[in-house]
């Protein structure tokens, strides 16, 4: 048999082009945002139109694969759901009357309302909202700061609620050694959906083909599950209870590396004691995975010395999401698995510093004082303990919460840059009540949004491939995204938008009187590098990686902690397995157990009328978040919302694939199909989040965004007292439901 | 029997992106509705020992394609060249006798009503220097562009049938 593999080069990008008679532009991929560490792509153009897109072969970040999204790049470039225009509201919240504006009026306008605001309520009235992981939230970040506001508003559901407790708990956010392990524990992780195109699929399918042992812990079979040899469908919001009886285990079997324990961990004997309350059928009652698949799984990761645990954002929506990962640490290090060859290796989010050069930080972050923290409106992480990585910030939800009581004061303007907080994060009714109530909202797009009738004013921004910039950089590899294609109306990019605020509010000299290229340059300046000097380089710079060294724990046990406070992040130099920080600062010195707002276990009364677990996909094969669903080529893959339930809790409710369905929990109803799903737990049913948005390419209207509609953040605990983490928010996404015929 | 070409599956790679669907769409410009390539999801087990596969679905350019011998107007042809199996518009009547007749569900009908399937890219590329684009985008190389002989190709084509229960 003949084979040949053929990505698309520089070179050959070319003669692609010349063939077809197009023109070719090396660019970062943008259908998942403008992120750092976004895919190579080249972008090909007919007579000015951006028609189609292939992976770049040169860039590191995908080798030259390429997704379903950033294929489908085109169609949403041109969709009809774009935003060409400013507006500004005419008619009453939610109405959707709007008049047109210009790009100048429509900054003045946010500008005077932002600097009366600050007058009459002080600068802290504001707050932000962070999408996931941008690019620009740097520059938002940059911006509150300069005004005076703490509250940068995030998500409080993914990544940084990982770092936190893993940095709190080993001083880094150790990343799983995947093509170097024997066992693989893909644990509430995503690997595929997350980046198709990027490392994490092919080291799964590397593993696989190598003989490489994969268990897969998650309430249902996606890839990762589906190519497990062992599956824990654990159900939703559990996997504290899990890790602990994993403990347990270890701790009774005394399956410990005992020189590390010893050296390098503090509170190993207290820990011993406190895990004899979770035994694995403690566990079983729990999660619904049998105590013996846990004491499997405990021993094989123990017992092989190469085994690694990819932990995913799946265990950041639960109220004991810090006890998890906390646990997972301990696990790693008491077990020997850490910053060893196939183990989890040091050099995740806190890489060594100094290895390769990283942008200038931006965020103004030397400002910080005592006086801005106790400002925040909702921290999302404990003050004490702010900043965290990503600068001072507050919790995206209780921003909305505390325009609703007033608590501890209201915020009056909400700016709402690429994020739909109706339909992405938890508390849509409350959400949409605060929207109403709210003096003062901006929403800032490329694309209609869900919420954008409840919007002042709404900008539009120009999509990645209507821009010059910026630059990103990661991993090593920094690269400056070229034009595309020209902008269609009066709009300005997302980082010029913060610019022009920033000048037009007379914060000028922190935003580089308004020139964007300026701006670039600062941030360049670790790698001695401009603007015009990184273009020359079509397909970027690759920093070749230092060697790895292993088992650096007299460094990384030593970090500083980020927080205000100073200190380290483990004060005595070892792994906290036993944590002094948290229970000085009032939290549990222990990882616990703590029940959903609504489970099986935990409200066994309520199960009568809601017998069934409702949680939700956090990432999904063919849509961004709650974004692109008006994007044909991919709605074609998902035209409908579908909830997966197992064949056998169909039938016992007379469901069919395909019949539309009624789901209900205590806090709200959702109208969507039925997908017949062999591969999830009968109690549990699940769902993708973010359903909101029509396809009129294919006659498909938006759905209500509350009951009656798809969206799942509609159907869950908005009691922050029992739905919140006490240290790093990650709201629930559980809770339990009815299903019936529509 | 001189060598085929055609694009063959490995379902242990397959990780359900829909990539190659989809770059297969921009690249050729066809209309969203229409998919040369699908995914398929295979289950294999019940609760809770159950695992699952996936496979890219296109045309097989088969070794003895029964489209061609249902066609009722030899609207689709297999050319001896290079074992593609190419499809007249101008000749298809839209019977869609070709879709009954196919074992892996691949002819599509278009808003003409003409039958539509993949040409391996027929006249967009050099098929001794360049590979379709659903190919080369492919994250974890599950599928190949290949060239078989008539003997390998229908070896092929029975394990992919085995595999997706036809």
């Amino acid at each position: 048999m003949n084979t040949k593999i053929y990505s698309y080069t520089y070179e050959e990008a070319g003669q692609i082009a010349e063939k077809e008679g197009l023109k070719f532009i090396p660019t970062l991929c943008s259908m998942c945002g403008p992120v750092p560490g976004s895919c190579g792509i080249y972008a090909f153009t007919k007579n000015g139109k951006f028609v189609k897109a292939a992976g770049m072969k040169e860039a590191p970040v995908n080798n030259g694969s390429l997704c379903p999204k950033g294929h489908a790049a085109p169609q949403w470039v041109y969709s009809s759901d774009r935003l060409k225009i400013p507006l500004r509201r005419t008619g009453k919240k939610g109405e959707g009357k709007f008049e047109k504006i210009s790009w100048d009026d429509a900054v003045s306008v946010i500008a005077e309302k932002l600097s009366l605001q600050k007058k009459e309520s002080g600068p802290e009235s504001l707050a932000i909202l962070a999408p996931a992981f941008r690019s620009y939230n740097a520059y938002m970040s940059r911006f509150l700061t300069a005004h005076g506001s703490p509250n940068y508003a995030h998500s409080g559901i993914c990544a940084m609620q990982r770092a936190f407790a893993f940095l709190y708990t080993v001083a880094d956010w150790p990343q799983a050694d995947i093509e170097n392990s024997d066992l693989i524990i893909y644990w509430g992780r995503q690997p595929v959906f997350s980046s198709p195109a990027m490392a994490a699929p092919k080291m799964l399918t590397a593993a696989k083909s190598r003989g490489a042992r994969i268990i897969s812990i998650k309430p249902s079979v996606e890839p990762d599950a589906g190519m497990a040899d062992l599956w824990l469908p654990v159900r939703p919001g559990t996997d504290a209870a899990l890790a602990l009886a994993m403990l347990n285990i270890v701790a009774k079997e005394n399956l410990i590396d005992t020189n590390f324990v010893e050296e390098w961990c503090y509170g190993y004997d207290k820990l011993q004691e406190h895990v004899k309350q979770y035994p694995p059928e403690w566990a079983e009652k729990i999660t619904g995975i049998p105590a013996k698949k846990i004491i499997e799984t405990a021993r094989l990761y123990a017992t092989t010395g190469k085994a690694c645990i990819d932990l995913g954002n799946g265990v950041e929506h639960a109220p004991s999401a810090s006890d998890t990962i906390r646990s997972v640490a301990i696990l790693m290090a008491i077990t020997g698995h850490l910053d060893r060859p196939g183990t989890n290796l040091f050099g995740g989010v806190s890489y060594v510093p100094g290895s390769r050069p990283m942008p200038k930080d931006i965020t103004l972050r030397e400002r910080y004082s005592k006086e801005l923290i106790d400002k925040l409106v909702a921290p999302e992480f404990p003050k004490v303990f702010q900043p965290f990585l990503e600068g001072i910030s507050s919790s995206y939800y209780k921003i909305f919460e505390s325009v609703l009581t007033g608590k501890p004061y209201p915020i009056r303007s909400v700016i709402s840059p690429g994020t739909q907080p109706s339909v992405s994060n938890r508390g849509s009714k409350n959400v949409i009540k605060a929207l109403e109530k709210l003096d003062f909202y901006v929403v800032i797009d490329v694309m209609r949004t869900a919420d954008m009738n409840y919007a002042d004013v709404v900008l539009p921004v120009a999509t990645p491939y209507e821009t010059d910039h910026p630059f990103e950089a990661r991993d090593g590899w920094i690269f400056i995204r070229n034009k595309v294609i020209d902008r269609m109306g009066d709009y300005k990019s997302i980082y010029e938008f913060f610019l022009d605020l920033g000048v037009a509010m007379g914060y000028g000299n922190d935003f580089w009187d308004g020139d964007i290229n300026k701006a670039m340059d600062d941030q360049l300046q670790p790698f001695n590098l401009t603007v015009d000097e990184l273009r020359k380089h079509p397909n970027g710079i690759v920093y070749p990686s230092l060697p790895r060294t292993y088992e650096k724990y007299e460094m990384v046990f030593n970090r500083p902690s980020p927080r205000l406070a100073g200190g380290k992040l483990l004060p005595r130099g070892k792994v906290a397995i036993y944590n002094t920080t948290f229970e000085q600062a009032g939290y549990r010195p222990l990882p616990e157990w703590t029940e959903p707002p609504e489970s099986i276990s935990g409200n066994p009364d309520l199960t009568k009328k809601y017998p069934l677990i409702l949680s939700d996909y956090h990432t999904s094969r063919n849509f961004t978040a709650s974004w692109q669903r008006n994007v044909p080529a991919l709605r074609k893959i998902q035209p409908h919302p579908v909830l997966h339930i197992h064949p056998d809790t169909a039938k016992e409710r007379g469901i069919n694939n395909t019949d539309w369905i009624i789901v209900e929990s205590p806090h709200g109803n959702m109208k969507v199909k039925a997908e017949l799903f062999p591969g999830i737990r009968p109690d549990t049913v699940m769902i993708l989040h973010g359903w909101w948005q029509g396809c009129r390419e294919k006659n498909i209207d938006d759905y209500p965004l509350l009951d009656g509609g798809a969206n799942v953040n509609n159907m869950y605990s908005t009691d922050t007292e029992k739905a919140c983490d006490p240290l790093i928010t990650a709201m629930s996404s559980q809770t339990l439901v009815q299903v019936r015929k529509a | 029997m001189s060598a085929e070409y055609s694009i063959i599956v490995d379902e242990a790679k397959c990780v359900q992106c829909h990539a190659c669907e989809v770059a297969c769409k921009t690249w050729n410009n066809i209309e969203s509705d229409i998919s040369f390539r699908k995914i398929k999801t295979i289950w294999i087990g019940k609760y809770p020992d159950i695992r699952s596969c996936y496979v890219s679905i296109g045309c097989m350019h088969c070794a003895e394609p029964a489209c061609v011998e249902a066609c009722p107007v030899s609207a689709v042809t297999k050319r001896e060249s290079d074992g593609i199996v190419v499809v007249n518009a101008e000749i298809c009547t839209g019977c869609q006798a070709c879709f009954d007749a196919c074992p892996f569900d691949v002819p599509q009908y278009g808003s003409d009503g003409k039958m539509r399937k993949c040409d391996l890219c027929l006249n967009k590329i050099d098929h001794a220097a360049q590979t379709p684009v659903c190919v080369t985008t492919c994250p974890t190389q599950a599928i190949k562009l290949v060239s078989i002989t008539g003997k390998d190709k229908l070896t092929a084509e029975q394990t992919l049938a085995a595999v997706i229960g036809n």
